[in-house]
């Protein structure tokens, strides 16, 4: 991407604020994302939970799905008791994600773009606690946050994001590759901007820009290693964009692997396969409980899910 | 009542021992004849399929079983029937859709592209398990579908191999009824196979030229060494039943048989971990096969992953 370009979209990004329908809660809570977790407070993530009556409803149901351990938890304070103060925080963002786009401009389908981040945030946490990754809750934020840049497209290149999809149902390709046909940009750098604006970490902008292709990363954090693999992972397990793609991916021959590998010698003894086989039934489980929190009609769903 | 009375006089006794030491006998013959091995919570099955020739052969004790197995002269013969009460599977016509989906939008366009430039147009697909004849049925159909598209110009053969002869000649009948067609298309069964009274299908001329039935004991290491140049290898469900070190045997083969580029599919909740390290794992939409990769191949090589 030229400079030119680059200087662009930075600008248009900065309109998003006046155009998208996020929440009020939005502000307040990306400072709240900015901190490191010792210093989130108790009060505050209550208080921006019930903020909304709508979205502390959801934030119950999904702490209440089986995907989260299944307990009854009847209070916001006590969500937070129960699943962490970190893992509250990322589902509360993820709430607001969904809503930074207003109505008649969803171009993928809200449910596949939940289903798709809520699955690779759990995918790559559960990979990060399997690998002995340090911090697990910021591989399942990471992997929330890492295709922000669909929602920039949606808002302000709605028409051309329309035919970037139209293009990669139809060829089966994963959507990244249209967007640099169509657009001459694509929504890891729409993301990488968009996190910039919004003053998340490094770790999180890099994880939002290279989780397709990796060696725009000079040396590749696990963090971005993670979430790449998390993202294919979906993908294969019919939690990719609500079509169907055509893919084949050797993950244990994949730069990202190998990157892991390297810094945790134990994932040579990996089980790659039985993972999988584990993951699959979780995945179950995340397109059950998005229908449910979002009250999704099934004969609506994407064929291939 | 005539039931009753044969359970009377044939079959383990009543009061014969699950823990019957001949029992275990048993089990290490099956194991050294075939590579099957029944762990200790399986044992209950392996005592179940014994129970059946038992009946069979008028035997109430496990120790003369045993006898049967070992010292008589038609011993071989008698393993081989246990064999083929040892490995009776139930399945069906495309039940793994996703696997063939991977063949048609993967697999196949990158074999056909490297065989087309050597201008061999041949491929060879091992159905190593075979059952009775469901899965390279469907293999077969599936490839008679592609025959004027994705594999035009294009020749195949079809081996399917199994250890059970009861369930081989099942197969090379191709009877089959509501159960192995559930998943089977009315077009599909329409154009392949015909009526034969009793709500039964059987597969037409066409559909059986496609396939070549033979019985191969994956543990024979002789026959094993034969297979050569092979695409793909289906081998669903069946080295569950073996104990590591004869799966490891066995895919070692299947590496072997296989041409650089080549594809092993395995059943659903099948992983080659601490089996074999040289196949790459590979993840399909929905499925995933193990891939022997060509020589010169460097893992990590790529970027991306899954760029195009």
């Amino acid at each position: 991407m030229n400079a030119k370009l680059l200087a662009q979209l930075q600008a248009q990004i900065k309109q998003l604020d006046s155009i998208s329908a996020a929440p009020a809660i939005m502000m307040p809570l990306l400072e709240m994302l900015r901190l490191p977790s010792e210093k989130i407070r108790v009060e505050k993530v209550v208080e921006l939970v019930s903020y909304d009556g709508a979205i502390a409803a959801q934030c119950l149901r999904l702490a209440n799905s089986p995907l989260f351990g299944m307990r009854y938890i009847e209070t916001v304070r006590s969500a937070v008791m129960a699943l962490g103060l970190e893992r509250v925080r990322s589902i509360l963002f993820g709430l607001c994600m969904n809503r930074v786009i207003p109505k008649d401009k969803w171009v993928i389908s809200s449910d596949a773009f939940w289903r798709h981040s809520l699955g690779c945030a759990l995918v790559t946490q559960r990979m990060a606690k399997n690998i002995g990754y340090p911090e697990p809750e910021k591989a399942y934020l990471a992997g929330l946050l890492h295709d922000l840049g669909f929602l920039v497209n949606s808002i302000l290149y709605t028409e051309d994001f329309r035919e970037c999809l139209r293009r990669a149902v139809e060829q089966h390709v994963p959507l990244h590759v249209t967007e640099e046909q169509v657009l001459g940009f694509t929504h890891c750098n729409t993301g990488q901007l968009l996190s910039e604006h919004w003053g998340l970490s490094k770790e999180f902008v890099d994880a939002a820009r290279c989780h397709h292709d990796l060696s725009l990363l000079p040396a590749a954090g696990p963090l971005a290693c993670l979430v790449h693999l998390g993202d294919l992972l979906c993908r294969v397990r019919y939690l990719g964009y609500g079509y169907d793609e055509i893919l084949g991916v050797d993950l244990g021959g994949d730069v990202a692997w190998r990157t892991l590998v390297a810094t945790y010698p134990a994932l040579e003894h990996f089980d790659l396969a039985r993972f999988t086989l584990d993951i699959d039934g979780a995945m179950e489980q995340i397109v059950a409980t998005v229908d449910s929190v979002f009250g999704v009609n099934s004969a609506a769903a994407p064929a291939s899910s | 009542m005539a039931i009753e009375i044969a359970s009377a006089k044939a079959g383990p006794s009543r009061d014969s021992n699950p823990g019957d030491p001949a029992y275990l006998k048993v089990r290490d013959l099956v194991y050294r004849s075939s590579g099957i091995y029944h762990a200790e919570e399986k044992l209950y099955l392996l005592i179940s399929r014994c129970a059946r020739r038992m009946t069979a052969l008028g035997v109430t004790r496990p120790a003369d079983y045993l006898e049967h197995l070992t010292v008589r002269p038609n011993c071989t013969a008698e393993m081989r029937l246990l064999l083929n009460e040892i490995t009776i599977g139930e399945t069906y016509m495309f039940r793994h859709p996703t696997q063939l989906e991977a063949l048609r939008n993967v697999i196949l366009p990158q074999i056909l592209q490297v065989k087309g430039l050597i201008s061999l147009k041949r491929l060879r697909f091992w159905c190593a398990g075979c059952s009775t004849g469901e899965e390279p049925l469907t293999l077969a159909m599936f490839l008679l579908e592609e025959k004027d598209k994705l594999l035009a110009g294009w020749t195949w053969d079809i081996l399917a191999t199994d250890l059970n002869d009861n369930s081989l000649e099942i197969a090379r009948a191709g009877v089959y009824g509501e159960y192995a067609l559930r998943n089977t298309s009315e077009a599909l069964r329409k154009k392949y196979f015909r009526e034969v009274g009793n709500q039964k299908l059987q597969a037409g001329d066409l559909l059986k030229s496609q396939v070549r039935f033979d019985r191969v004991n994956l543990s024979d290491d002789n026959k094993m060494l034969f297979q050569k140049g092979i695409d793909v290898i289906f081998c669903c469900n069946v080295l569950i039943y073996f104990d590591l070190a004869s799966k490891r045997r066995v895919v070692q083969h299947f590496y072997s048989n296989l041409l650089p580029g080549g594809y092993l599919f395995l059943g659903h909740a099948e992983s080659l971990f601490q089996v074999n390290d040289a196949f790459h794992l590979v993840h399909f939409v929905g499925a995933t096969g193990y891939w022997k990769p060509p020589s010169g191949y460097v893992v990590g090589g790529k970027t991306g992953g899954d760029k195009k």
